[in-house]
């Protein structure tokens, strides 16, 4: 009975011209205050999606959408500390692999029943977009991208190296090779061979998992950490062999990295889809010194080919649904908004989830996409677990320990083995 | 008598009664009782987001919280484990007491030490012993962090602030303007202080990586680096807390007599050796004073820690009350934070017990 | 002769360190100055980049067309008044009342209410985020404000300034046949003008600096406070909008402190030298 209350209330709230709802709405990102509503021409993640954010406020009718960006470092603190206050944001953005932390508490809505509604289909969603936010049966977010680790290139600095064929760069297919190519690179231009934030963000911990993938290896196994052992310990000496020849430096954190590369201090940045757009925009200004841009796939330095992936869905809070359904109505009506623009969202380098702009023309003349058709393929999420933001925190200091203060491999490794158990017994 | 004229008037009880009140009543409900609150959760198995969602998802567990933080399985204690740490204790304890008695220093600045270094003399003792380990691997190291950010804050702030004091204390318009200079960075919030430090520690974009580049030196990065992080954060916080040193110095100063120094003239003491012979033995109360309340505020250190390293390197950084955030805020264990969150309390209230004696020893 | 010139070489080699003192605020305000695509890819175009040239208004321009800084401006401005207010209340009637009354178990609630000053805001944070946010209290003004109505150090202020007033003037009072209450608002209270100031005064500085306790419990943007909000944008701004922008927000965070104290400067010097040293 409630559950046709519930559902009448929603269309009613769907089609009777309301009173303005405001759904808030809590996003990372980075904060675009001049983003405008012109979805078409906006640059870089932080304005792409406030430009679709404006638009979705401009143009449904009776509801408005207040942004609340936060930076993407304390972005799960805030939310959490939201929910427990009983104030989580109308709507918000989320990674799939918090998706087991969330919704088996109950706090985020199963959004099965009212997607259709809502004009949402779910049937265009592709597969793995499908599956990435579903939990226990029920979907729990709207899909709004896969993205994944890349290998941003500086096509200059590769030439002078003599590491470009075919137009394409020569990436290696070992860490010995790697090696190689970056001593290279150092000979030829003077430059670092590989910049990437190893010092701030968990972008290094990423890195480190795609390269155990790549051995067949993952973080843990079922309740069991297996962290200290040898797949590990290559992934981890395959970087740190760079820093030893002083070929790569981990002391920079997300910005100095990305603006070395930008500067051309750096012939490989590692980092993720979405910034494709913002270095091509970039690119092409004189001033900058980056100017032949090439994005390549995570090359396969072990046996098989792996990146790190993960997928941004919208959530809404499950006391929303169950406590003011024509606001809950309203942010559904935001979250197809977002839906019919992923195409836009795409145009940041991350990966559309609906099957039929996939198979766009537009979706293939964006810029670079044919450049990295091959990520899709070696993709791969992060095990599953309600503990992985936890588990994140403790490899991020490890691997950092490792990097910043020259620690033992093998007692981070152990330290950090122990830790992750800890957290998968609890 | 014209008392009991008119309106019934108030007697001292009940004028007393409703001119408290108000206090009183926010005080229990918003200090005395979330304090008292929080030791209960600290006796709780408590997870922030769970019990959000429902009330009865904690679970009593006694003291089984501070077990977790502070101790460990098979943990000993022995005479020598940390033989620089104790030996410096035990210095430290026969220094105060030569100190006492050939320079008659206050008792209980004196018995503070002593108390100190015996505390630290027994705390080095404690390791893991065979097969065993800490349970949590990152509380005291985090502590003997906040300790060392606090042992390397206070003097240098003590220091600097007591001579530019010193200096800068006479009634002259350009004095005045000198102290309002160096005060200046006293009222800038925590935010805006760590913003403007933040860049100038950048090696990409801050000042002072722009200066070494015109010496033609290579950036230090800072906030990275596990040698300079902490040293970034003590010379942010050095710049940012002198300010209220130098005014309770100045404070104390002016208590001195003129009449000290015209003596000390007549015997030839002037400048540094005046400096030496009547201000500072005159200052004892105020650099104690001085000092206890910065370590009080040091202790407390957060916003410095949180926007500028993010407790990084590898907790090179991390500090008790940051610590005690994240457990609370990010690992969503209420209970364990509201633990450590005891043990600040109990080290503060020793601290502030002492600077509440000094204070009153004036009256 | 040689003192004279002995004075103005201190004054010299003072100055100096002065200067260097002032150079992080002097070089947050020039590079507020500047444009942000110049700031993106230099910060020392003049002179290390102490010298905003190139020079632009933009950066504040934007800050009052686009941002929530004046906003956040306006929260800072309610926050810090209200608790202001709010805290001389609380402190004066019960300073006083400690002070100049006599009642039974005054000893003791002396006693009690003091030693609440050993009790650290890190101690209680996190039961009364949890307090609050069982009454479904968070996001307002008044979380923001009451926590701090609690704390003992402005009873304390008072209380000892009370103390040091003569008893003859209130026997006068009380001989007339004044009231206890009347006593207090209009003859104790005038008195009391300088400590009131000083204690305003150092309430609006800690209510404008506060970090903690408004990070935990204004979870939405419109209830940030300015120190709250800059914050937010700092580590955003590598993905945002750029160095001068968040510069100019630092600016304007620090006006109002900065311009209270260059006007009060005698008064938050005897704040902090009395709430100091009375402990």
């Amino acid at each position: 009975m409630k559950h046709v209350i519930l559902s009448a209330a929603l269309v009613a709230g769907l089609v009777a011209p309301a009173a303005a709802q405001e759904v808030s709405l809590g996003r990372f990102f980075g904060a675009c205050e001049d983003a405008g509503t012109d979805t078409k021409t906006s640059v870089g993640e932080a304005c792409i999606i406030q430009s679709i954010i404006n638009a979705a406020s401009a143009e449904i009718d009776g509801v408005t959408v207040e942004t609340l960006p936060t930076d993407w470092g304390n972005y799960y603190d805030q939310i959490k500390a939201a929910y427990a206050g009983g104030t989580p944001p109308d709507v918000h953005v989320m990674h799939r692999h918090r998706v087991p932390e969330f919704a088996g508490l109950g706090a985020v809505a199963d959004l099965s029943a009212d997607l259709a509604a809502a004009g949402i289909d779910t049937s265009d969603w592709a597969p793995a977009a499908l599956d990435a936010v579903s939990y226990n049966g029920g979907i729990y977010g709207v899909p709004m991208d896969f993205h994944a680790n890349l290998w941003h290139v500086n096509m200059d600095l590769m030439a002078k190296a003599g590491l470009v064929a075919d137009g394409k760069p020569v990436l290696p297919s070992s860490p010995a090779e790697m090696l190689e190519h970056a001593k290279k690179v150092k000979e030829a231009t003077g430059k670092d061979y590989l910049a990437a934030d190893f010092a701030q963000y968990p972008i290094g911990v990423r890195l480190t998992l795609a390269l155990m993938w790549q051995q067949g290896a993952n973080i843990f196994d079922g309740d069991t950490a297996t962290i200290n052992n040898d797949s590990a310990k290559n992934a981890v000496t395959s970087m740190t062999q760079l820093f030893d020849a002083g070929v790569a430096n981990p002391q920079l954190n997300y910005a100095d990295s990305q603006q070395s590369f930008l500067n051309g201090e750096a012939a490989i940045l590692v980092n993720g889809t979405w910034v494709v757009d913002f270095y091509t925009a970039e690119a092409a200004k004189s001033e900058v010194a980056l100017n032949n841009y090439y994005v390549a796939d995570f090359p396969t330095l072990f046996s098989e080919g792996a990146t790190w992936a993960d997928s941004h869905m919208w959530a809404v809070p499950a006391s929303l649904k169950s406590k003011d359904p024509s606001k809950y109505a309203a942010a559904l009506k935001v979250l197809a908004f977002i839906n019919d623009h992923n195409i836009d969202w795409a145009r940041t380098g991350h990966m559309a989830v609906r099957s039929s702009v996939l198979n766009s023309a537009e979706y293939a003349a964006l810029a670079h996409r044919g450049e990295y058709t091959g990520t899709a393929a070696i993709a791969r999420d992060t095990p599953p677990s309600e503990k992985y933001g936890a588990i994140q925190d403790v490899l991020n200091r490890e691997l950092q320990a490792i990097w910043l203060t020259g620690k033992d491999v093998t007692a981070a490794l152990s330290d950090a083995q122990a830790e992750v158990q800890d957290l998968l017994d609890r | 008598m014209s008392e009991y004229i008119g309106k019934a008037r108030l007697n001292q009880k009940q004028a007393a009664v409703v001119l408290l009140l108000p206090f009183l009543c926010a005080y229990f409900a918003f200090l005395i009782y979330p304090f008292l609150r929080g030791i209960w959760i600290s006796l709780h198995d408590w997870n922030l987001l769970a019990v959000a969602f429902n009330p009865d998802a904690k679970e009593f567990v006694g003291l089984k919280n501070y077990v977790r933080v502070m101790w460990g399985k098979d943990i000993t204690w022995t005479l020598y484990h940390s033989p620089i740490l104790q030996s410096i204790a035990i210095a430290g304890a026969i220094m105060a007491l030569w100190v006492k008695s050939t320079y008659r220093m206050r008792a209980t600045f004196v018995w503070l030490i002593i108390l100190i270094c015996a505390v630290l003399f027994i705390a080095s003792g404690f390791h893991p012993g065979e097969g065993g380990r800490w349970y949590d691997r990152r509380f005291w190291p985090i502590v003997v962090n906040t300790i060392t950010f606090v042992g390397v804050t206070v003097p240098c702030v003590t220091g600097v602030a007591l001579i530019l004091a010193a200096a800068l204390n006479r009634e002259t318009r350009s004095m005045a303007i000198l102290r309002t200079l160096f005060f200046l960075s006293n009222v800038l919030s925590v935010t805006v202080v760590t913003l403007i430090w933040q860049i100038m520690f950048s090696p990409r974009q801050g000042l002072i990586a722009n200066v070494m580049d015109v010496f033609g030196g290579s950036p230090i990065v800072w906030l990275t680096d596990m040698q300079f992080a902490m040293v970034a954060i003590v010379i942010t916080t050095v710049w940012w807390s002198l300010g209220i040193a130098m005014i309770l110095f100045l404070a104390g100063l002016q208590d001195i007599s003129n009449d000290l120094y015209e003596a000390g003239a007549l015997d030839n003491a002037t400048g540094i050796k005046a400096f030496w012979f009547i201000t500072l033995p005159n200052l004892k109360r105020t650099i104690t004073l001085v000092v206890v309340l910065q370590i009080i505020l040091h202790f407390q250190v957060f916003g410095q820690v949180h926007l500028m390293t993010n407790g990084g390197p590898n907790d090179g950084t991390q500090v008790l009350v940051r610590y005690i955030y994240q457990t609370g805020f990010r690992d969503s264990e209420l209970g364990r934070a509201a633990a450590m969150a005891v043990f600040l309390f109990v080290i503060m209230s020793a601290f502030s017990f002492v600077q509440f004696m000094i204070g009153r020893e004036q009256e | 002769m040689t003192r004279q010139s002995g004075y103005y070489t201190l004054i010299t080699m003072l100055s100096i360190p002065a200067f260097v003192w002032l150079i992080p605020t002097l070089w947050m305000v020039s590079l507020s100055f500047q444009p942000n695509d110049v700031l993106a890819r230099t910060t020392s175009s003049t002179a290390l980049g102490m010298v905003p040239i190139p020079f632009t208004f933009d950066n504040y321009l934007d800050l009052f067309a686009f941002g929530h800084t004046p906003i956040w401006f306006w929260n800072s401005i309610i926050v810090a008044l209200g608790m202001t207010l709010g805290v001389l209340a609380v402190s004066t009637t019960a300073g006083y009342a400690l002070a100049r009354l006599q009642f039974p178990f005054k000893a003791t609630l002396t006693f009690l209410c003091l030693i609440g000053l050993m009790i650290p805001e890190q101690a209680v944070f996190i039961p009364l985020y949890t307090m609050f946010a069982d009454f479904g209290w968070h996001n307002s003004y008044h979380a923001l404000i009451l926590p701090r109505l609690a704390v003992p150090i402005g009873v304390f202020l008072m209380m000892q300034f009370f103390k040091g007033i003569s008893k003859d003037i209130e026997e006068a009072a009380r001989i007339e046949g004044v009231g206890w209450l009347k006593i207090f608002w209009f003859v104790m209270l005038p008195l009391a003008r300088p400590a009131m100031i000083t204690l305003a005064i150092l309430t609006f500085l800690y209510s404008w600096n506060d970090y903690l306790w408004p990070l935990v419990s204004a979870q939405k943007r419109d209830f940030f406070t300015i120190t709250l909000g800059l914050a937010s944008l700092q580590s955003n701004f590598a993905q945002s909008e750029g160095l001068g922008r968040i510069m100019a927000s630092g600016v304007i965070a620090s006006l109002p402190v900065v311009i209270l104290f260059l006007v009060f400067q005698r008064y938050v010097v005897r704040a902090m030298s009395v709430g100091g040293s009375k402990g």
